[in-house]
């Protein structure tokens, strides 16, 4: 890496760090390019440099914290025990706790799915495909294991569980509701759908 | 406009003035409403301005705002106005139901009909939905209720006929209908669904929620 790739490099991390305080704190249409740039220490113009939107920088922001939420989710799975329904609110619970420590930003993201304005690159909301991937794997493992129906289609199981977890986000845009609160509405969702999905006894 | 002279030569004419003005107040609000409508349609919430929309409704800011408190009421109005043609629409589609399958993919289908040729709306609606004080003042909107009561009394009428167990969790399938309703919308904004696919998806859904109270 030559000098001015460096340079760019420092002057991107500066950017995305004060982007994510301040997104958080005063909140993501309330926050201008102009008070990210100051507060990183940079010129608006080398916020441009590096971003070419506001957007962009929302995206890169919640693409850096959905790495680190991976991290955590490829750490805890292979330890996942007791029946599917636990291990789904288990994986739920691990979203909503992560989640909720920058509830804003979060919810900023999901609104800038549905924003007119160009530059994001954001996916809109419920079509995670990493998580929408672990719940499916999740649900197919116990097929396989036999606490689930084996005739049933998971993704079908799959996006009712989606759904439902998105509902939870909206006691918290809407409530303030905790990750204990989300958990255990989530718990008791992803219990209804069991009681439907378990093998039909013979 | 005969008539409407002769109206005013009778004696109830001091009662009849307060009412023509509010047809006109009523008019100017509609002008503004179609002009809101369009342009959250084409620019979305943060993007339509009440200084574009009171230039689309041939009027002044401060004309539009002697109507409207500010954007989010004028937005709240329009829902306000079309979640009860929804709840209309779904409440007759229910009634049609066979079955409580029937029924409740009835109910979806018909939200999803309404806003098939206005999804930018429904669009703008779902992002500012997400937003802490707009989000709940929509969510607080009566007609919101009453399509989660309506999805609640077709699970009431399927314990009545005994295709549903007496112990089935109707406030929780309820919530989780409705959930599932609104989580179909991004696949018919972004993935441009059919009416078909979007019924097909909901058909298995209804079928995963109802699942565990089909067994006594």
């Amino acid at each position: 890496m030559n000098l001015r790739q460096t340079q760019k490099e420092a002057t991107r991390r500066r950017v995305l760090d004060a982007a994510r305080d301040l997104f958080e704190t005063v909140g993501y249409e309330e926050t201008t390019v102009r008070e990210i740039a100051s507060q990183a220490g940079v010129a608006v113009g080398s916020v441009f440099t590096c971003f070419s939107s506001k957007a962009e920088v929302l995206s890169q922001v919640m693409q850096e914290r959905l790495d680190d939420l991976y991290g955590e989710l490829d750490r805890v799975t292979p330890h996942l025990r007791g029946s599917t329904a636990d291990r789904l609110s288990s994986i739920f619970a691990l979203h909503f706790a992560f989640e909720t420590r920058r509830t804003q930003l979060f919810l900023a993201h999901i609104a800038a799915a549905y924003s007119w304005r160009p530059g994001g690159s954001s996916v809109p909301y419920g079509r995670n495909p990493r998580l929408r991937g672990t719940i499916r794997d999740c649900v197919v493992e116990g097929q396989e294991r036999g606490d689930v129906d084996p005739a049933l289609d998971p993704d079908m199981i799959v996006d009712t569980l989606m759904a439902a977890y998105a509902w939870n986000y909206r006691l918290a845009a809407w409530e303030n509701a905790g990750p204990e609160r989300m958990s255990a509405n989530m718990e008791q969702q992803i219990a209804l759908v069991a009681r439907g999905f378990s093998p039909v006894p013979n | 406009m005969k008539h409407v002279a002769a109206v005013e030569g009778q004696s109830e004419t001091r009662v009849r003035m307060p009412t023509r003005r509010a047809l006109a107040k009523q008019q100017t609000r509609a002008k503004v409403l179609a002009a809101a409508r369009e342009l959250f349609s084409t620019e979305g919430y943060e993007g339509a301005t009440i200084r574009d929309i009171a230039a689309a409704a041939g009027m002044s800011t401060g004309a539009v705002f002697a109507n409207f408190a500010d954007k989010s009421e004028l937005f709240r109005e329009i829902m306000t106005t079309d979640l009860a043609a929804v709840v209309e629409a779904m409440t007759e589609a229910a009634s049609r139901g066979r079955t409580v399958d029937d029924a409740l993919l009835k109910i979806f289908s018909a939200g999803y009909g309404f806003y098939k040729s206005q999804m930018p709306l429904a669009r703008a609606a779902l992002g500012l939905s997400w937003s802490w004080q707009d989000g709940q003042a929509l969510r607080a909107l009566a007609s919101i209720q009453e399509i989660i009561d309506l999805f609640g009394e077709q699970l009431a009428l399927g314990v009545e006929r005994g295709e549903l167990s007496q112990e089935c969790e109707i406030k929780l399938r309820s919530q989780m209908l409705f959930d599932n309703y609104l989580a179909n919308y991004p696949q018919a904004i972004f993935g441009g669904w059919s009416l078909e696919a979007l019924q097909a998806r909901s058909r298995d859904q209804i079928r995963v929620i109802l699942a565990g109270a089909r067994r006594g």
